[in-house]
């Protein structure tokens, strides 16, 4: 009997010194920034939040919720100031660059490289996420640009499908503008959605290799004819009235109430753009059923596939001091069942294989099919580009929409932008 | 009396908090700013690039920041013709001891420059809303057909458009400061003048406005100062854009210098506003206390 | 003769005045009564007649509003009275203080000591922003109210010793000399004499140390990471971005945002001109 007691205090006395030294119970506090300040984006974070702190008692995640702009601001100071948060949403792409020259990310290639985590995405889309060969961040969304049209608005001027060829939407447009109705809905005071134009007209015209050349610094650069040439075809877009009145200071959201209101026939966007449509709208439904995606069209004689996408997306990076905790948490913010959950509640383009069961529109398929299937993904060009350059790209798109600089002399001043920079 | 040891630990205690508070949050801050501005450096990681005066002579070389120090040129300009003679037109009426209604001006008036700019930047986007805003409407109404002009969205205009949002906001502040020196006047001065038989406009002009000069003077300064260091309300109506027409040398330090990771460049220029501002300030004040001077 | 053709040139020039004035009232106030308006307002209506009075009266943005189904307005306001309170009080302590010594005291370097204040003047807040943050993180004082308040209170020194020095140079000799000979010293004749006068001063550095705390922006984006730290003016922007085009809704917000500066200001408002009055806008 005394040995049986004493055996079994033993055994407690082990576990209990055991569960002690075990790391893994450490209370750990994660740093965690996003912009989902929209109702269905924030519900959605809070779940995961919630459910990994349930799985994970140990863990604390502080979260700080900002707005786009707002988040931009600080975000930079603070990074400029040396103290990352642990997890943090990112673009991607030539800031992200940035920082990790810096020395501001944490490296965590480890954790995805060969690994099931790993092999949960596609290498492009981890790709946007990476500098050097290192991995510094996750995706969770990756779409394309595409046009986003009112089908009955089509209709009514005798289209029942988006034009596939440039010229023949130019002949929309005009039509359009005849019937009385906006043609293009574009937010020219935000600057990038113009730029997205201005980019898919030049990759339509002169074929992957001049977006390629341009961001590698290789060939013409900037100043390839293919940048100068869609210059010339967004001067002949605004003589010919296809953009909505006041066009230079409206911002993405009055673009988007344009078009959920019914009054423009399409806007150049994202794959947040039927999310934003409805939300803009004065009805809060928008257009409902009569929104529908159609790539960007071909240009004749041009190098450039209807395939091929410019895009992007949203994720996370991992700031320099993060514990491990936060590569966790990322990964759980990534698994299937999370990005199947934010494809249903916000419409974002998932990344995760097999996510797709979340897709529940049939817009949000389409573009999936679209970026699943493209040879050649461009990632927004303001994005891509570091931010100096970044900038005089969005500055010399406005400055040609404006006519206050000829489309030679844009592309000039963004080469001259991306040559400073080096 | 005191000796001088407690006289000093009395300053000491006087001054001391003021001055703590005042040297570390602002100038020491403020020397930092100048030293960033002799080197390239994007902000992050350690400074190390050092380019003396490079950036300045690029800044100086920039045709956007020309554009900019233009603008700012001519808010002040506009300031002075428009935003103090308002002032003291209003001030000078409302000012006047029988005038009715004069705390419901006087509160109305300087209700703009209570409110945030961010706020004053959000009503007056939507009165110029293209869509559905004030200056829609109005052409609506009173010249249906003619197509509203979208005042923010056309670079030649926007400038004008938030000008008037700056006018509206400030006036009110400084008439309230006016009328302050207007009531330091006293009445029997009016009085004297009507005896001797001046007529309201004489005794305006010769005697109650050089009485006003070194309120006037005040004013002037701070409505100077202010249209060099104007960004809030230009931020948010528009961020200086389209294409610069409305950019001034603050937006332009924020956009080039912070926005672009150029904080090197972004501290050039706020050297150069600071001394533009404490430039202007040197000179202003010798000139004022010159003519101060001979009038006493 | 000449009285009556007076008279009538009198009342001509008044009636120019008036008209003058209440045009300008009329401008002044319409983008207020457009804001306060707009927001009860449904979408529909607020598109096509921004001037007429809301039909229905729809007060469903202002109850989301304050009930906190949107946005989170209480907390915010809060945060922006704490953050206000602290840096009106610290800075008129600090400044009262440091003005009366520039004004009542000789010493050595009396005026170098106010051109140094008076530098302050010179240069806005977004100068120095990135030093200053550094300062603030590398005081621990980040997502912290006093790391707002002391920064907020040291820009505010130039202005505010500005006019108290003004004010507190216009306090006759007489008064001090009567308390010495009541064997105050200087700061007796500070605390007996010279507050207790300054009511007016007080009262408009108040107002104005409130109206640029209460709208200050940049400085609380970067001190706060909490959101329930964050200020009115962080409000106001976080809202907009997410509501852009619900302008019925923004506009409650603006209306709400600056229904409690109003109140401050209205009640305090006779000081501003009193105070100003006092000699304190000279020198």
């Amino acid at each position: 009997m005394n040995l049986r007691k004493i055996g079994f205090v033993i055994v407690l006395a082990i576990l209990t010194l055991a569960s002690c030294k075990n790391p893994a119970n450490k209370p750990v506090t994660v740093n965690f920034w996003h912009i989902g300040t929209a109702a269905t984006d924030k519900a959605y974070y809070q779940g995961v939040v919630d459910a990994y702190t349930k799985l994970h008692p140990n863990v604390t995640i502080q979260l700080t919720i900002l707005e786009n702009e707002a988040f931009k601001s600080k975000l930079a100071t603070v990074m400029q100031s040396g103290t990352p948060p642990d997890v943090f949403h990112s673009w991607g792409g030539g800031m992200l660059a940035e920082y990790a020259k810096a020395g501001l990310l944490r490296d965590i290639t480890k954790f995805t490289k060969d690994t099931d985590w790993g092999k949960s995405m596609a290498a492009g889309v981890w790709n946007v996420y990476a500098y050097d060969g290192k991995q510094y961040g996750a995706p969770f969304d990756m779409g394309a640009i595409t046009f986003w049209y009112n089908k009955d608005i089509l209709a009514k001027v005798g289209y029942t499908a988006f034009p596939t060829d440039f010229d023949d939407l130019v002949v929309l447009v005009g039509k359009l503008k005849a019937a009385g109705i906006v043609p293009i809905a574009l937010g020219g005071g935000d600057k990038w959605p113009a730029m997205h134009m201005w980019t898919y007209i030049a990759e339509r015209i002169g074929g992957k290799e001049v977006l390629q050349n341009a961001v590698q610094g290789k060939g013409n650069g900037f100043n390839d004819p293919a940048f100068i040439k869609a210059g010339d075809i967004l001067v002949q877009l605004v003589k010919a009235g296809a953009f909505q009145d006041g066009f230079l200071g409206a911002t993405y959201n009055d673009e988007a109430a344009l078009v959920g209101n019914g009054k423009a026939a399409m806007e150049l966007m994202g794959q947040w753009a039927p999310n934003v449509e409805k939300d803009s709208s004065v009805s809060k439904t928008g257009i409902g059923a009569a929104l529908s995606a159609a790539p960007f069209p071909s240009i004749k004689d041009g190098l450039g596939k209807v395939t091929d996408v410019v895009g992007g997306g949203n994720g996370m990076a991992i700031g320099k001091n993060a514990p491990d905790a936060a590569v966790d948490f990322l990964k759980f913010l990534t698994n299937q069942e999370n990005n199947a959950a934010y494809a249903a509640a916000a419409g974002i383009i998932p990344t995760v294989k097999g996510a797709e069961t979340g897709i529940k529109d049939d817009n949000a398929k389409l573009v999936k099919g679209i970026v699943d299937k493209t040879e050649f993904f461009q990632l927004y060009l303001d994005q891509f580009l570091a931010p100096a350059p970044a900038g005089a790209v969005n500055d010399n798109v406005q400055a040609i929409l404006a006519g206050t600089k000829s489309p030679t002399d844009a592309c000039k001043a963004i080469q001259a932008a991306v040559d400073s920079n080096k | 009396m005191k000796n001088k040891s407690s006289q000093f630990l009395l300053l000491a205690f006087l001054l001391g908090p003021a001055l703590i508070l005042f040297t570390f949050f602002v100038v020491i801050p403020v020397f930092q700013a100048a030293f960033f501005s002799l080197f390239k450096w994007n902000g992050l990681g350690p400074i190390v690039d050092f380019r003396g005066i490079n950036n300045f002579k690029l800044l100086f070389a920039d045709e956007v920041f020309h554009k900019a120090l233009t603008n700012n040129l001519i808010i002040v300009i506009v300031s002075l013709i428009i935003e103090i003679p308002l002032a003291l037109y209003a001030a000078l009426i409302i000012g006047r001891k029988n005038f009715k209604f004069a705390i419901l001006f006087r509160t109305f008036f300087f209700l703009p420059y209570v409110l945030s700019e961010v706020i004053t930047g959000l009503l007056w986007q939507f009165i110029y809303h293209p869509q559905y805003g004030l200056v829609k409407m109005f052409f609506a109404f009173f010249a249906p057909g003619v197509d509203a002009p979208t005042l923010l969205g056309n670079p030649k205009t926007v400038l004008g458009a938030i000008m008037v949002a700056i006018i509206w906001k400030y006036f009110g502040f400084h008439m309230s400061i006016l009328i302050a020196g207007l009531q330091d006047i006293s009445e029997e001065v009016r009085e004297a003048a009507k005896i001797d038989g001046a007529s309201e406009g004489q005794t305006t002009r010769r005697i109650i406005l050089p009485l006003l000069r070194p309120t006037l003077m005040i004013s002037i300064f701070f409505s100077i100062i202010g249209s060099f260091q104007v960004f809030d309300v230009i931020w948010a109506m528009g961020k200086g854009d389209p294409v610069n027409s409305a950019e001034t040398m603050v937006t332009y330090m924020y956009k080039f210098g912070m926005q672009r990771f150029n904080i090197g460049y972004g501290s050039a220029v706020a050297v150069t506003i600071f001394l533009i501002c404490l430039t202007f300030s040197v000179f202003y004040n010798r000139q004022t206390l010159k003519s101060e001077g001979m009038t006493k | 003769m000449k009285t009556q053709s007076y008279s009538s040139q009198k009342i001509f020039a008044r009636t120019i005045q008036y008209t003058f004035c209440f045009l300008l009232l009329l401008i002044v106030v319409t983008p207020l009564y457009i804001g306060l308006l707009g927001g009860f307002k449904t979408m529909g209506q607020l598109m096509t007649d921004p001037f007429g009075f809301p039909i229905p009266f729809n007060i469903a943005k202002y109850t989301d509003l304050l009930t906190g189904k949107q946005g989170t307005f209480w907390v915010a306001l809060t945060n922006s009275l704490i953050v206000s309170v602290g840096t009106i009080s610290l800075t008129i302590v600090v400044c009262v203080l440091a003005a009366f010594a520039l004004a009542r005291m000789k010493f050595r370097g009396r005026e170098l000591f106010k051109s140094y204040f008076m530098l302050g003047l010179l240069f806005p807040l977004a100068v120095a922003i990135l030093p200053l943050y550094l300062q603030i993180r590398n005081m621990h004082l980040l997502d912290s109210y006093m790391g707002v308040i002391l920064p907020q209170c040291a820009f505010q020194i130039p202005m505010t010793i500005l006019l108290l020095r003004g004010f507190f140079l216009g306090i006759p000799q007489d008064l001090e000399d009567a308390c010495a000979i009541d064997g105050y010293g200087p700061m007796g004749f500070l605390m007996h004499m010279v507050i207790p006068l300054s009511t007016p001063i007080l009262s408009t550095t108040g107002i104005l140390v409130l109206v640029a705390s209460w709208n200050n922006f940049f400085l609380p984006l970067l001190v706060f990471n909490d959101v329930n730290k964050f200020t009115l003016p962080m409000g106001v922007m976080a809202f907009q971005g997410q509501h852009m085009s619900d302008w019925n809704m923004i506009l409650a917000y603006l209306t709400l945002a600056m229904v409690p500066a109003i109140i401050l200001f209205v009640a305090g408002q006779k000081y501003i001109v009193a105070g100003l009055t006092g000699g304190a806008v000279k020198g």
